[in-house]
């Protein structure tokens, strides 16, 4: 009996230490990978990667994707995608620019239109997953799709590329402002997401919608105020990406979602969402995609082998993070 | 004494972190009835689907006949001559019972790509009456059958392949007369034939009159091989718990007493199977509802909570003047509920103890700004687990690390940390140990002498006797009976009214899918 109890205790333990290796290495992982994406770009590009212009130079690239995967970490959590995200930062985009050049309209009433419109395309995903009972990132296509066409009608409209005039948006290029917004939408992004009702039943969901609403969470609202914060999120980068990039074109905006979605998974986000999922893994991922983009792109390699590489990174990643204790798949569909 | 027909040889299985199966040897002689029996979780379910090829285990290894025997999956089992009945339903509904005999077989009458569906129903009902179950036509539809007759059907497939071992997994307890009656005669008749027999059971009664020997379980572990006239309810009670039970393992008052305040009124509740059901719960009451796993009391538990809505009536809390809409406001009205399938429906097995007892008092916790701070999560939790005792490292420890039984008090920690009134715990002691279930039973009747109101959905009718004030036993989705708490009240007299005549049962199955 006792040799047996012994037995049971061994192999006990030797799965508990499996499982905290595994804890450990999903935590420690994004650093190390962000550390090595750092010393592999300023060799690669013999040290400019690390100038004091490219630093500047990739905080501003990473400033459009770290707000809106701030906002997106919350659908995240929950497990959920979207998808449209992108396709509305395009369309609020030309909002805020035609609101001036066409209308004439002053640029705060311009930037809350960009801010609703972005808003209300997520939150017709974050609805329409609700009242339809789909899963959001099917819903995202849709919209996705929809917005991609106002996008283009819309810039169609309004003369092709439209360029931004810069005396009167020039100011959101001012990086006080942008370090200020950035520090005060992330400040409020971990505070709901890790102390507060919100953040805690979107890890929730994510972990188990079951046992969820079986306590008390009211799903609906939960993934309505989710998809409410990407809105609010994608509309305000979606200003500020105007005023850098100084034009809008049917193309603003798209590949913003894919961004994100490696982002995350580079950062260590899990992709099925619940409790494991960290504001902190939102900006190492950040750091790592911009640094990753903008050293590849320093180093002379051509764009569409930087997408190949980023797609190809995001399975490896997947592969390897993926829990598959939890008997939970990442659900595309 | 019978040559050996199958032998198992230092067999492990592991569920993650749990070890379901220990070094587990065990022989099956020809002409052998052997009784497998065990607490729930003891291994037994777990060590009959690896010989039937249901699952694998992780090492260890079998003997069929004196030949090496690993089972890739049930067919491989099958033809290898293994067959086992299962508890759960089995067969297929919307397709002809000679079919479902023939699952998985149909190939074997394939002529030029087609199936002879003449020959299959043919040989189908040839099955059906060698086992004494001519009455059931091969060719009706599946779903036109009740419940019992399914059974029937499940054990003519397994007698398909002519098997040499026979496993019967808690079968009989489906059964009326009819079915008992087929089975045992083939099990007579595995006897009479030198073939084997391995039954499970929880009925002692049942094993007493069956078996010719019996083995006991317990963690994993084999504890001891009973045989003749060793083979007593009180031996083998003794050896699955591994102590002397005490006493006081249930209520030791045998008093029916509850406050005369109605806290849940339940009318004419119509869902899935129940229909109709009136309920009243009072405060200080344990309110059991009792029946077969299909009778609809799980449904019934579900709509208490307000997961499920019924179609008709409503669901009262009469001293507060609110009707039950959703689990937000049941949750909001201090009720708790704790589904039969922990793992998927009450707990998050990634997320740690702490975001799992903290999960529903959230909104209570909520300060300044909404803000929840690391530290009063902390010692909420830490509370809950000394009131209970929950082994852990920690609060942040994840589920996925603890056992069943420990998994099972974080459920109910949620609950007590939210000071809920009015509990509806749907087999809360399922799957877990002798120590953990005295201790749900201790709080139960905390509970109530604290006036709180407890209904508790169960099957086992021990439980239910030991632990109540009342019991309503419910079959087809309608209560059948209610009892009131007393020291003459036995499992007969209940299961009576579960399982009923076999006539008035008909369509059970079908309406219940």
């Amino acid at each position: 009996m006792l040799t047996q109890a012994q037995a049971a205790i061994d192999v006990n333990e030797l799965l508990l230490k499996k499982a905290r290796r595994k804890d450990i290495f999903m935590l420690v992982f994004p650093f190390v990978g962000l550390i090595f994406t750092i010393i592999i770009m300023t060799f690669a590009t013999r040290g400019l990667f690390l100038s004091n212009e490219n630093i500047v130079n990739i905080m501003n690239q990473s400033f459009t994707t770290a707000l809106v995967a701030i906002g997106a970490a919350f659908v995240y959590a929950q497990g959920g995608m979207d998808f449209s995200l992108g396709a509305a930062c395009g369309v609020a985009q030309m909002v805020f620019i035609g609101s001036y050049t066409h209308f004439g309209l002053p640029v705060w009433v311009g930037a809350v239109g960009a801010i609703l419109v972005a808003v209300t395309a997520t939150m017709i995903v974050g609805f329409g997953s609700y009242i339809l009972h789909l899963q959001p990132f099917v819903v995202s296509l849709c919209v996705r799709s929809a917005c991609t066409g106002i996008l283009v009608a819309g810039c169609n409209a309004l003369g092709r590329n439209i360029l931004v005039p810069m005396d009167i948006y020039g100011f959101l290029n001012n990086n006080t402002l942008k370090v200020t917004v950035l520090l005060l939408v992330l400040l409020i992004g971990w505070f709901l997401f890790e102390k507060t009702r919100v953040g805690k039943e979107e890890k929730a969901i994510g972990g188990n919608i079951l046992t969820a609403v079986q306590s008390g969470v009211r799903s609906g609202r939960t993934v309505v105020t989710a998809h409410l914060i990407l809105g609010l999120c994608v509309g305000i980068a979606a200003c500020f990406q105007m005023a850098r990039a100084g034009t809008v074109s049917t193309q603003s905006g798209s590949g913003l979602e894919f961004n994100i979605m490696i982002a995350l998974a580079l950062g260590g986000f899990p992709m099925a969402g619940g409790s494991s999922a960290k504001i902190r893994s939102v900006i190492v991922g950040v750091l790592i995609i911009t640094s990753l983009t903008n050293g590849l792109t320093l180093a002379g390699v051509d764009n569409s082998y930087i997408n190949m590489i980023k797609g190809l990174l995001f399975i490896v990643i997947v592969a390897i993070s993926y829990d598959r204790s939890n008997l939970k798949q990442v659900v595309f569909m | 004494m019978g040559k050996p027909i199958l032998k198992a040889m230092g067999v492990n299985k592991n569920f993650g972190p749990t070890r379901a199966l220990v070094d587990v040897d065990f022989l099956l002689r020809s002409g052998e009835i052997h009784g497998l029996i065990g607490e729930n979780g003891s291994g037994k379910s777990t060590f009959s689907s690896i010989v039937a090829g249901a699952q694998t285990c992780d090492s260890g290894r079998f003997e069929l006949n004196g030949q090496d025997y690993m089972p890739q999956n049930m067919v491989d089992a099958q033809n290898k001559g293994i067959g086992m009945i299962v508890q759960e339903q089995g067969t297929i509904g919307n397709i002809s019972v000679a079919s479902n005999v023939f699952t998985g077989r149909l190939h074997e009458f394939t002529k030029y790509g087609f199936i002879n569906m003449k020959d299959v129903t043919k040989r189908a009902q040839e099955i059906l009456n060698d086992i004494g179950a001519g009455d059931i036509d091969a060719a009706s539809m599946t779903a036109s059958l009740n419940f019992e007759d399914r059974k029937i059907v499940e054990i003519a497939r397994v007698m398909v392949a002519d098997p040499n071992v026979l496993i019967i997994d808690e079968t009989t307890t489906a059964l009326a007369m009819k079915g008992r009656e087929i089975l045992f005669n083939l099990i007579e008749r595995f006897k009479s034939d030198n073939k084997g027999v391995i039954f499970i059971s929880h009925d002692l009664d049942e094993l007493m009159n069956v078996c010719n020997k019996v083995t006991i379980l317990r963690d994993g572990h084999i504890i001891d091989t009973l045989e003749g006239g060793d083979i007593t309810e009180d031996n083998m009670r003794r050896l699955m718990v591994g102590r002397e039970l005490s006493k006081h393992y249930f209520r030791s008052d045998f008093e029916c007493t509850y406050d005369d305040t109605v806290v849940l009124d339940a009318k004419q509740i119509t869902f899935g199977p129940v229909t109709n059901v009136d309920l009243q719960l009072h405060k200080g009451e344990i309110l059991g509802v009792c029946g077969l796993s299909d009778c609809g009391m799980h449904e019934l538990g579900k709509v208490l909570f307000g997961i499920e809505k019924s179609i008709t009536g409503s669901v009262t809390l009469p001293e507060r003047g609110v009707d039950i809409k959703d689990p937000y406001s049941s949750v909001k009205q201090d009720m708790a509920y704790l589904s039969k399938d922990r793992d998927r429906e009450s707990i998050i097995l990634s997320a740690s103890i702490m975001e799992n007892i903290v999960l529903p008092s959230l909104s209570t916790m909520s300060k300044i700004f909404g803000l929840i701070s690391n530290k009063s999560e902390k010692s909420f939790t830490e509370e809950q687990i000394d009131i209970l005792g929950i082994k852990c490292r920690e609060p942040k420890q994840r589920l996925t690390e603890l056992s069943g039984g420990n998994k099972q008090k974080v459920a109910f920690s949620k609950w007590l940390g939210r000071n809920s009134n009015i509990l509806i715990l749907d087999c809360p002691t399922r799957g877990i140990d002798v120590g953990v279930k005295a201790a749900i039973y201790r709080l139960l009747e905390d509970m109530k002498a604290n006036g709180k109101a407890i209904v508790l959905i169960s099957e086992e009718l021990p439980e239910m006797i030991g632990m109540c004030d009342r019991m309503l036993v419910m079959k087809d989705g309608e209560i059948t009976a209610e009892f009131k708490r007393s020291p003459e009240l036995s499992e007969a007299d209940i299961i009576k009214y579960m399982i009923g005549s076999v006539n008035n049962n008909a369509n059970t199955s079908a309406s219940s899918n």
